[in-house]
């Protein structure tokens, strides 16, 4: 191994953005059929690495070998001539097309000035074959899962004959099956000498999958664990930098009354199935499922963006009609969303007018905005939930996701809600910010909030809650307590048994 | 943001100052510019208020990340309005429909009874062949809702149809200085009717009646004119009352809530029915815009007499500096109107509740809609505040070009409007936009029209040359945005 040449190295590697410096010099080796990862919490520079390594961004200073030998990109062209690919956290699909038009987009094999079809759909076919995935090349991508899309878009890097395959956060909406399916592609792959770059949040695959591990933080080199070395304790130790002694913080809260009860609710996404739940005050309650389970349309529902077909809602023992969001937060009910930048916060507004958005009317006079109000709301809200910015007149799309995540609860907490629903609280943020954010849940249930979340991290499920449901495409499977939590007993339920 | 407004706002001094000293003869001496003439700066400033009150509306829209393409038909179709809910016409107080006129028994049959119709009384006949005929009634029958007039006169032919105007007859016509009409005071004229005087051979001549007094029996009523000495007291007096359709107050309200009802159907297509907006308004131009011609025939509408007592609210100004009795310089009153107008919009946007939402969903509509926003009501607002700008504007266009041309009018002051809120500052991907900076983009695009004027540039260059400037101003905007971000980068590395 050691005197084996890197596939791909990069040292001392420094980049600039407006206002941060993102990379101070760092370095990486790749080698041959090896899977290395690359972890580090949010801003630590990953994916800006990435990039440079794919020929997306340019360095500023550093050098960038390949095979040994210095090389600079100048495009993603550049890089995948040397056989370097890169799959996107969001994939990049043209999906109103065909598989096998996608795979070979702007490298469409022709006869006669024209698009080889044939051409394109056999070696398709090898090429899915080859990743284990059951598909037509003819069959537009719109019509596959996330799961087969990605494999689509893996089909596609090694059309190219990617040596190097970098992947940003490919699992992160994957269901466990498809992410199982992709474990064993990567572990073939690698078999085939292909070298894999993979980047992840979720320390249990990292765990499973590498031979070595590359730990950045703040833009530097934290450190290097090899096989063996890597568990969860020192993977977040290096991340972060200290010892996070307890993770998820849970302290014994006493549960009040009820405070949002759903009886026979359907939903227009699961018209067959009727929804029951009750969540006390002071409760947090998990929902776990595959992705499609209809989790999400669930709080959806829940939250007034998808009226109930039929049932009732009980919030505080009243009962409320949920015909908008605007209904549900006069009822007392607030949804953290899953697309946090769509949905979550107004990405080019400062952190003051986020966390006015919801409650801002109810402090105006004759329609005209109280700044006093709105400054006072904001102070409070940054400093309880410690937001980390040079003041509440940043622009919230400057923060990193953490902050960003606090900006949205900071929003809700302004207009002070009875039940709090959160989907997906820590997608896409670092394990420092993701720790504060638990934190901040189990302050919340304290305080008497009645929190129903929805996540696809077992470790969060059994880690924050007092209860869980779990479903199964769109129905409700099982309720589980806290004694009877287990990565086994949730995913017996959340498959359908 | 700021910026942006302060960039354009340099474009503004810098084109204004360059242009003063281009038009100057020679060029050092600035007293000699035409470009500074007061009847030049007057001129700009009414233009730029008008053009500015479309663009305020249109920024609303812009910045919901709509599009308002129908503001140029809309402003047609409101100036259209204005003219004929105004019109005004003179007719007589009573003028029975006829139904059969019997010349062998000299008999006119009418449809209803009129107490007005008296043994000895004039009439005048209208339609058929045998128009203005005047004759003198005999005796009237009544019979149910019919009244059978016989006349004095011999009748040439039967008729089917026309009209009877019933004559006043004239107890004196002083004719001086001031020509007087007596008549009897049952005739209940009032300041603006009109006098149609007929004499017995047909002739006819119509005054304005500008003055009455009533004394008993008799009303004086003062004549605009003169109308000679044949018009003596054997000449009949058919009384033209005069008619507006509406009354001005009224008049304008409705325009304005026709145009707020435009922007709720743009408003509720785009929001509810899920129609695109360019769809929606492009639809929206094309039907405005076809409307007012088939309203007006395709035929220029004015105002008339109003033009005199309205023209001033577009066309007026307040003077700030006199010659004499001359008035050298004022101020034109559209011009308060935007400053008026600009302050509230700003407020609006930037000190409401429901300003603060309108920028918020422009950014991220889901977000807001996350956030409790009602967006669907915000926008609908904000369509509704366009086409209600766009409505004053067209009045106010309307008045000051005194005639509508339907087929013309307004043409392509969308396009004027989006281009002056895009260069103040306001993005086309919504959530973005300052009141201030329309009316200096406005200003700019103003600007540039008087310099082609002024320069003698060929006026078919002057589409060419705002839009290439527009162009400019744009990528120059976008250079500075970049070169700062790579500064910032700079700083940053270092």
């Amino acid at each position: 191994m050691v005197s084996e040449t890197p596939r791909l190295e990069v040292r001392d590697i420094v980049k600039s953005f407006p206002g941060v410096k993102a990379l101070k010099g760092v370095s990486l080796r790749v080698m041959p059929g090896e899977v290395l990862s690359v972890v580090g919490e949010n801003g630590a520079g990953k994916s800006t690495l990435m990039k440079i390594l794919a020929g997306v961004q340019s360095q500023d200073t550093g050098t960038l070998l390949v095979d040994g030998k210095a090389q600079k990109f100048g495009s993603v062209s550049d890089a995948m001539s040397h056989g370097i690919a890169i799959i996107h956290q969001e994939l990049n699909l043209a999906d109103n097309l065909e598989i096998g038009a996608n795979i070979f987009l702007g490298r469409e094999p022709r006869r006669f000035g024209l698009i080889n079809n044939a051409q394109i759909n056999k070696d398709s076919a090898k090429l899915l074959k080859r990743i284990g995935l059951n598909v037509s090349p003819k069959t537009l991508v719109k019509e596959l899962t996330v799961g087969q899309q990605q494999m689509v878009e893996i089909a596609k890097a090694l059309s190219i004959n990617a040596r190097v395959l970098i992947m940003d956060e490919p699992t992160s909406s994957l269901s466990a099956g498809e992410s199982a399916n992709l474990f064993q592609v990567i572990r073939d792959l690698k078999a085939a000498g292909v070298s894999i770059v993979y980047i992840s949040h979720r320390l249990a695959e990292v765990q499973d999958l590498s031979d070595r591990v590359t730990v950045l933080r703040d833009g530097e080199n934290a450190g290097e664990l090899v096989r063996g070395e890597v568990t969860h304790d020192s993977l977040v130790r290096l991340m972060v930098g200290r010892d996070i002694s307890r993770f998820f913080a849970r302290n014994p809260h006493s549960k009040g009354k009820v405070a949002i009860e759903v009886k026979d609710v359907v939903t227009t996404a699961w018209p067959k199935h009727r929804l029951n739940l009750s969540v006390r005050a002071g409760e947090i309650v998990g929902v776990a499922g595959l992705v499609g389970a209809g989790r999400t349309e669930m709080l959806r529902t829940l939250f007034g963006v998808d009226a109930p077909v039929s049932g009732s809602i009980e919030v505080g023992g009243k009962c409320v009609e949920l015909k908008s969001p605007k209904d549900a937060i006069s009822a007392g009910v607030a949804l953290v969303p899953e697309d946090r930048k769509q949905q979550g916060v107004v990405l080019d507004m400062m952190i003051r007018q986020n966390i006015g958005l919801a409650s801002l009317h109810q402090h105006s006079r004759l329609g005209f905005l109280n700044f006093g109000v709105e400054q006072q709301q904001s102070t409070d809200m940054s400093q309880r939930l410690r937001v980390k910015a040079p003041g509440d007149f940043y622009r919230v799309g400057n923060l990193s996701g953490g902050n960003q995540q606090k900006v949205v609860l900071g929003k809700w907490l302004a207009m002070k809600p009875q039940v709090l629903l959160m989907d997906e609280p820590t997608r896409g943020i670092d394990v420092g910010a993701k720790q504060e954010i638990y934190q901040l849940m189990d302050e919340l249930a304290g305080q008497g909030i009645a929190i129903l979340f929805v996540s696809s991290e077992l470790e969060e499920i059994i880690g924050m809650s007092d209860r869980v449901i779990v479903m199964h495409e769109g129905r409700i499977t099982g309720e589980l307590s806290r004694e009877q939590l287990s990565e086994e007993s949730i995913m017996h339920l959340a498959t359908g048994h | 943001m700021k910026g942006k407004i302060l960039g354009i706002l340099t474009v503004l001094i810098v084109l204004c100052t360059c242009l003063a000293f281009a038009t100057s003869d020679p060029w050092w001496n600035l007293g000699t510019s035409k470009f500074l003439q007061a009847d030049n700066i007057q001129n700009l400033l009414n233009r730029l208020s008008l053009f500015g009150i479309l663009g305020i509306g249109v920024a609303f829209v812009i910045i919901t990340s709509g599009i308002d393409l129908s503001i140029g038909s809309a402003v047609c179709l409101c100036g259209v309005l204005l003219s004929i809910l105004l019109k005004v016409d003179y007719k007589p107080v009573e003028s029975p429909v006829v139904l059969q006129v019997t010349a062998a028994e000299q008999t006119v049959l009418l449809d209803g009874v009129f107490d007005t119709l008296r043994p000895g009384t004039t009439v005048r006949y209208t339609g058929g062949v045998g128009s203005g005929v005047i004759m003198t009634v005999d005796s009237v029958s009544v019979a149910g809702q019919q009244t059978t007039v016989k006349v004095q006169e011999k009748l040439q032919r039967n008729e089917q149809d026309g009209r009877l105007a019933i004559a006043a007859p004239i107890q004196k016509l002083e004719s001086g200085d001031e020509s007087v009409v007596t008549v009897p005071a049952d005739a209940e004229i009032q300041v603006g009717d009109q006098f149609q005087l007929v004499k017995a051979d047909g002739a006819v001549t119509t005054q304005r009646v500008t003055a009455v007094t009533t004394e008993g029996e008799e009303s004086r009523a003062t004549l605009a004119k003169n109308p000679g000495e044949k018009y003596g007291s054997d000449a009949f007096a058919i009384l033209l009352k005069r008619h507006q359709r509406t009354s001005i107050p009224m008049a304008i309200a409705i325009v304005l809530v026709v145009g707020v009802l435009l922007g709720f159907v743009h408003g509720v297509l785009v929001t509810r029915v899920k129609l695109q907006p360019f769809v929606v308004t492009l639809c929206a131009l094309l039907i405005y815009r076809g409307f007012s011609r088939w309203l007006t025939d395709d035929n220029p509408a004015g105002f008339g007499e109003l033009q005199q007592v309205l023209g001033p609210v577009a066309s007026g100004r307040v003077g700030l500096a006199y010659r004499g009795d001359e008035m050298v310089f004022g101020i034109p009153i559209p011009f308060f109107l935007l400053t008026g107008i600009g302050i509230l919009a700003a407020v609006f946007l930037n000190r409401t509740v429901m300003g603060r939402y309108l920028l918020a969903l422009g950014r991220s509509e889901e977000a807001a809609r996350f956030s409790g926003i009602n967006t669907s009501r915000v926008t609908l607002v904000a369509y509704m505040i366009c086409t209600a700008l766009a409505a004053l504007g067209g009045m106010l266009f309307a008045l000051d070009n005194t005639s509508v041309s339907p087929s013309s009018f307004g043409n392509s002051y969308e396009l004027y409007a989006i281009a002056a809120a895009v260069l103040g500052g306001c993005s086309l991907r919504g959530g973005e936009g300052s009141i201030f900076g329309v009316i200096i983009g406005t200003a700019v695009m103003q600007v540039l029209n008087n310099m082609i004027m002024m320069l003698k540039i060929p006026q078919t260059l002057e589409q060419p040359v705002i839009g290439t400037v527009i162009l400019i101003g744009v990528l120059g905007d976008e250079l500075v945005r970049r070169a700062a971000a790579k500064r910032r980068v700079r700083q940053t590395a270092g």
